[in-house]
């Protein structure tokens, strides 16, 4: 760890002007301050459990497995009931048992475009080019005061994102996101926070979303995130209902 | 390393920049918008009145429509959808006033738009020149021309993206050089003027291009000037010949051809004052203009033959009226005798201009533009004071936008209802009374209308709570009731041979804040009445200058007449009592006297003469009294009708004999960020040095009583005109009136009281609010489809605020909340943000533990809402622990005794605990029948054992669907077992927290019995069968079954994590 002190002190003491900054640059920083890809590349699962929190008092359990792969599982619980949503790099199904339907269901296009954004294992920044993302430096911004480096990523399906990255430690505090659903743009944005280690990996534990423009959020604390749990391919495989 | 390391490393790069920065003295600690922005701010609206639209454009993409609106001083809005949904796309931009949208016809994600509206009536806003974006409106650059304050119109090469043309009028209120018509050809980088009034006072009125031939180019060139009290469209100035003129080239500017009486036959004789022109696109060699000349020459004129000869044509009233504000001229894409006129109505003609209609329908009338869909001609968008509406036939009816809170208040005031109201007046918008909340939303018709005309100051009568006072333009305030909408006109008349009164158009009406029921308003006499306006006192001289020369409003207009009021000067413009003396009273007036009285209005002192720096002849826009010391007072000076746009703002403390400015130009001040020529200034109303300040280009805010000042942009305020502001003295919110994005509310400003220099020096610390009100559960409003604006709410939770120097990023920001006993009732997510930061805390227990069954029980997905009392408030930043205390308070308006909420809460808790019960027997059940069957499985299917483990587990079941509905599926089953019953018992008691039913305690009790009874069955079952069945297992060596105790289950379900399984018994066996 004192490797990754030693390069944020770098970064925050001698940080460059903005305008030398290129998008790898940036993506280096980034990359060096949440642990190196060497960390990174060392991950093969991740489970996140924790809290959802909407309006009202409303909460309910939050579970979320990724494995490298483009695998991913999400689960949603309430007394006693767990709502699915999954892709296993192929298929995207979903369980909605909240009103006694309890087989799986194809994923509607949205949902779809969702959760194959978060079966990204370690996001659209790492090894972007690879996964055929497109980035851009757009500038220098603002989020909440915070100054930031605002990067463009347009993923292989046309959606776009605009990362705002701190300045300080290059790792993203807002993700606004625009996805085109039946030709029309969804817009949301995505607060993160409270990044800490995990098999020497920062990941944000905190994340907040909203659709642009909304003061409704949907906030998710996750209280634990472990790596490398071995996770069985079936849990992201759609079941089969016996008929 | 841990990561709170990294917390002290953040702290160590702090205190570096400290160190380069700080002076010897104690560091000063910068307060800038995100310091304070974090509070919030919610928008009200309203869409219903919506607000002044200057410009349109839209196109087809693929079969989708997008439009683009420009508000006058409300910014660009966005829809993709043909009008369903709009969004803000120029919020971020540091000015509002929106004169020109052009799509470039070859790439429809390339928008220009020219800021500062060019339909030039006395309260325009202004711009900053020219913005392009090239994807949609995303990301905007300014592209120049950032004098020209207003800008008519942009129009683009339609066969060369960078080739673009900007008409600007220039600055209205004083001579300027950047203005008449631009040209560039390399995207916007750099211009060129193309044509050049002859005069400072001269710019470009309009332009129209030959789009088949996009090297020719008709434009006119306007002289026109406004002043505080005469506007002059057209004519010759004091000091030069006249510069109106039209003129035509056809190499794209290069070289030029006046066209005029004598050059282009049919044209009236000059003076001319502001002219529309136009190219009919199907038909370029039709050109019209319309020309402001004199009387009976001004009119329409249509050229047939590319603008050599003119024939006058249509000359009808609206086509006449106010060329000002109404310049525009649109032909239909394919038909070249179909024109339409914005003015007063939109006229049409379908007769080439020989005769126009009045299609103004339902619409509101003050029409700016028109788009005419070239796909379909009878769809058309036009915008008026009134906002945008949509035609679907030609023009015969209109269909209203409802979703552009672009409402242009001049003032607004609160009343001591609760939930408060709000009132205000706007912009050709009548003067209206809003809610601060309701339930569902502050939908549109949350708004009422209570009177006519222009709108400006309103107020509840504090002595009469069925009645209100409004005014319109010119001082003709009424008192209103409020239920009836009965009106009585109330204003003071002129007395023998006195002649007129002069009212300003925006007469101040003030109330006074110790004497319900007294009244001020202000002519050049500062009137004054204790009977609800039957009688008026004069209490004052003529307080003005009394200027003859800015008394000739009837010769206002230029080459025509315009006398509305809106020029009438030598007024008195802003009045203010003294909170703590009756007697002293101040009253500023739009020629620039600032005047005191101390005894009542016997004897009156101006003391302007005191302020060093001030410019003759401000507007005194506003006037605090001091609510702390009677000699303090606060005013705003406002010189745009000069030319100077930027802020003045000064104190007194000793009644007005000498005055330090808090903003004004040069010296120290000059670093101040204020932009924007000042409205008004608000001293809070508890601490003194909370000072809070609206200019034309936004809020302010100042935290050490002026001496640092910072813009408030939270809740995405944009920098928009903040024209008056009301601070609630009960609920502490700041009411904030925009001339261009309606009222929006700063709720609970205690957390600004109480950001000291200290407090700012910390790392972190929790911030004082008001007391949290649990608002009364409630319902309202109803689905209104998308196109629908609705006003925020504030939260119903309660908010926790505090400050961080610095942005949280690593580590750890938990918020705990506990109870009086120290118990931990819930953990909230946190903001992360720099500066204040406000969490919210829903004030409920955790949700009960539930029977799992078919459906979920939604009305059990929420715990009960904790009793009124104290809380604790925990926060956990990396290793640092910080606690305050929260005050929880029952809703004032709830009829509900302590003792009906208790009984409420402990029902709840009752059935809270019920559901707990019946979860532990429902799972105590499963966790026996999940047992036998998986022990079932185990032997041959034919085993006899195996038989009856499954015969009892059947059994077992029967007694599990007497308590949970078990049908699933997905269909509405309409299966109710005891499970159900307590769920929507337990919601309907939680959902109304007064008294419960006599009928509600008893069914808790009738629900209790019947589980207590399957629970007794099941126990009986257990004792007579389970010793042989486990006697039969243990034969077979397989494992006993027990039914789960409820200590096993309790440590089991406080520890269920993410995935909760089927059977809590077979977790207790695996651990």
């Amino acid at each position: 760890m004192r490797r990754v002190l030693v390069s944020i002190a770098t970064l925050t003491l001698f940080a460059m002007p903005a305008s030398a900054q290129t998008v790898d640059e940036i993506i280096s920083h980034y990359i060096k301050t949440i642990g190196g890809m060497e960390k990174i590349q060392a991950v093969s699962t991740l489970r996140r459990r924790g809290k959802f929190t909407g309006g009202g008092g409303f909460e309910a359990v939050v579970l979320q497995e990724n494995k490298r792969g483009r695998s991913v599982r999400e689960e949603f619980s309430l007394q006693g009931m767990t709502g699915i949503d999954a892709y296993d790099g192929k298929t995207g199904w979903k369980i909605e048992p909240w009103n006694g339907k309890k087989d799986p269901e194809s994923l509607g296009e949205e949902e779809m475009k969702s959760i194959l954004e978060d079966s990204d294992f370690d996001g659209p920044l790492v090894n972007y080019k690879q996964k055929g993302n497109k980035v851009e430096f757009v500038g220098m911004d603002q989020f909440e005061g915070t100054d930031t480096f605002k990067l463009k990523v347009t993923i292989a399906n046309g959606d776009v994102y605009f990362y705002y990255l701190d300045t300080d430690y290059y790792v993203p505090i807002k993700i606004d996101t625009k996805r085109l659903i039946r030709g029309a743009e969804r817009e949301y944005e995505t607060a993160l926070g409270d990044y800490k280690e995990v098999a020497g990996w920062y990941l944000p534990h905190s994340i907040e979303t909203n659709t642009k423009g909304s003061q409704d959020k949907s906030k998710v604390v996750y209280d634990k995130i472990e790596a490398n749990a071995p996770i069985d391919d079936g849990r992201f495989r759609v079941p089969v209902v016996a008929k | 390393m841990k990561i709170n390391s990294m917390g002290c490393f953040a702290a160590l790069a702090l205190g570096l920049i400290f160190t380069s920065t700080a002076s010897a003295q104690t560091p000063s600690v910068k307060v800038d918008s995100e310091t304070i922005s974090g509070l919030g701010a919610r928008n009200i609206g309203s869409a219903t009145m919506s607000g002044r639209v200057a410009a349109i454009d839209a196109v087809q993409e693929g079969q989708r429509l997008t439009v683009y609106i420009g508000a006058a001083s409300g910014g660009v809005w966005k829809s993709v959808n043909g009008g369903s949904t709009f969004k803000p796309v120029f919020d971020k931009q540091p000015v509002q006033s929106i004169g020109a949208i052009t799509i470039d016809p070859k790439n429809p994600k390339t928008i220009w738009v020219g800021t500062g509206e060019s339909w030039m009536r006395n309260s325009v806003s202004i711009g900053d020149g020219v913005y392009k974006s090239t994807d949609g409106g995303e990301n905007w650059t300014n592209m120049g021309l950032k004098e020209s304050e207003h800008i008519t119109k942009i129009l683009v090469d339609p066969t060369s993206t960078n080739t673009v043309y900007v008409c600007a009028p220039g600055k209205l209120w004083s001579d300027s050089d950047e203005r008449g018509l631009y040209k560039t050809t390399d995207g916007g980088n750099s211009w060129t003027k193309i044509l050049k009034g002859p005069n400072a006072s001269t710019g470009c009125g309009m332009i129209s291009m030959d789009r088949q031939n996009p090297q020719t180019i008709y434009a006119s060139m306007w002289d026109f000037r406004r002043k505080g009290w005469t506007f002059r469209s057209g004519g010759d100035s004091p000091q030069a010949f006249s510069g109106s003129g039209f003129f035509k080239s056809t190499n794209g500017g290069a070289t030029w051809t006046e066209l005029d009486e004598k050059s282009a036959k049919g044209l009236p004789a000059k003076p001319w004052g502001r002219i529309a022109v136009t190219v009919a696109p199907s038909k370029p060699n039709v050109v019209y203009a319309f020309i402001e000349a004199e009387q009976p020459q001004n009119g329409l004129y249509r050229s047939d033959d590319n603008g050599k000869t003119w024939t006058a044509l249509d000359r009808s009233q609206n086509m006449l009226w106010r060329p000002f504000y109404f310049a525009n001229l649109i032909v239909d894409p394919k038909d070249e005798n179909k024109i339409y006129k914005p003015d007063g109505p939109l006229i049409a003609s379908n007769d080439g201009g020989q005769s126009f209609s009045n299609i103004s329908g339902g619409a509101h009338g003050d029409f700016h533009d028109v788009w005419i869909d070239p796909n379909n001609t009878d769809h058309l968008i036009t915008g008026d004071d009134g906002g945008v509406w949509y035609s679907y036939d030609g023009g015969n009816r209109w269909w209203k936008a409802e979703n552009l809170p672009i409402s242009q208040f001049y003032h607004v005031s609160v009343d001591m209802d609760m939930p408060y109201h709000v009132y205000g007046g706007l912009q050709d918008n009548s003067s209206w009374v809003g809610d601060s909340q309701f339930p569902g939303g502050i939908t549109n018709d949350r708004w009422e209308n209570m009177y006519g005309g222009d709108g400006f100051w309103m107020f509840a009568d504090p002595s009469d709570p069925d009645y209100l006072y409004a005014e319109s333009q010119g001082g003709y305030i009424g008192r209103v009731n409020r239920k009836t909408h009965e009106t009585r006109g109330i204003q003071p008349l002129p007395q023998y041979k006195e002649g007129k009164l002069r009212f300003n158009w925006n007469t101040p009406i003030h109330i006074s804040p110790t004497q319900d029921g007294t009244i001020y308003l202000g002519g050049q006499f500062l009137f004054r009445s204790r009977d609800h306006g039957q009688t008026w006192d004069r209490i004052s001289p003529d307080l003005t200058t009394n200027d003859p020369e800015k008394q000739k409003q009837e010769q206002s207009g230029g080459v025509g007449v315009d006398n509305s009021s809106a020029e009438m000067h030598t007024t008195i413009f802003s009045i203010c009592e003294s909170p703590k003396n009756p007697n002293l009273i101040w009253a500023g007036t739009d020629d620039g006297n600032l005047q005191i009285t101390r005894d009542g209005g016997k004897t009156w002192k101006n003391v302007v003469g005191n302020i060093k720096g001030l410019p003759k002849n401000a507007w005194v826009t506003s006037i605090d009294a001091g609510h702390f010391d009677e000699g303090t007072a606060y005013a705003t000076f406002d010189l745009h009708t000069f030319g100077d746009m930027r802020p003045y703002v000064y104190k007194t403390s000793d009644y007005g004999q000498t005055w330090m400015p808090l903003i004004s130009p040069g010296g120290a001040a000059a670093v101040k960020p204020v932009r924007g020529y000042a409205h008004v200034v608000k001293e809070d109303l508890v601490n003194k040095d909370l000072l809070f300040v609206g200019t034309e280009l936004g809020l302010w805010v100042s935290l050490d009583g002026g001496k640092q000042w910072a813009q408030y942009t939270g809740g995405n305020l944009p920098q928009v005109a903040v024209r008056d502001l009301a601070i609630h003295p009960r609920d502490r919110d700041l009411v904030i009136a925009t001339h261009g994005r309606g009222i929006w509310i700063i709720d609970d400003i205690t957390p600004l009281r109480l950001l000291t220099a200290e407090t700012l020096r910390k790392e972190a610390a929790f911030i004082e609010a008001r007391p949290t009100v649990q608002r009364l559960p409630a319902g309202g409003g109803w689905v209104n489809g998308d196109a629908s604006f609705t006003g925020d709410n504030p939260t119903d939770e309660a908010v926790i605020t505090y400050y961080q120097q610095k942005r949280h990023i690593f580590g750890d920001l938990k918020i705990e909340v506990l109870d009086q006993d120290g118990k931990l009732l819930s953990t909230v997510p946190s903001s992360k943000r720099r500066g204040l930061n406000r969490a919210t805390w829903s004030m409920r227990l955790k949700a009960p533990r539930v029977p799992t069954a078919a459906s979920a029980a939604f009305s059990a997905s929420t715990g009960p809402r904790v009793l009124p009392g104290t809380y604790t408030v925990r926060m956990i930043k990396d290793k640092n622990v910080y606690t305050t205390q929260l005050q929880v308070v029952a809703d004032p308006r709830s009829k509900h005794t302590p003792e009906d909420r208790k009984a409420q809460f402990d029902l709840a808790m009752t059935l809270y605990n019920l559901l707990g019960d019946m979860t532990f027997a429902v799972d105590r059940i499963n966790g026996v029948r999940l047992e036998l069957e998986a022990r079932a499985a185990e032997l041959p299917a034919n085993d006899p054992l195996a038989k009856r483990l499954r015969a009892a587990a059947a059994h077992v079941d029967e007694l599990r669907r007497k308590i949970v509905a078990t049908k699933e599926g997905g269909a509405i089953t309409g299966e109710e077992r005891l499970r159900e019953n307590l769920a929507d018992l337990y919601g309907s008691v939680t959902g109304y927290e007064g008294r419960p039913a006599q009928t509600q305690f008893e069914r808790s009790d009738a629900i209790a019995r019947e589980l207590g009874d399957v629970v007794k069955d099941f126990d009986a079952w257990l004792t007579k069968e389970m010793p042989g069945i486990n006697s039969g297992l243990s034969a077979k060596k397989l494992p006993p079954i027990t039914a789960l105790t409820r200590a096993e289950w309790e440590k089991i379900s406080s520890q269920r994590g993410s995935t909760p399984r089927d059977s809590p018994a077979r977790e207790r066996d695996q651990q």
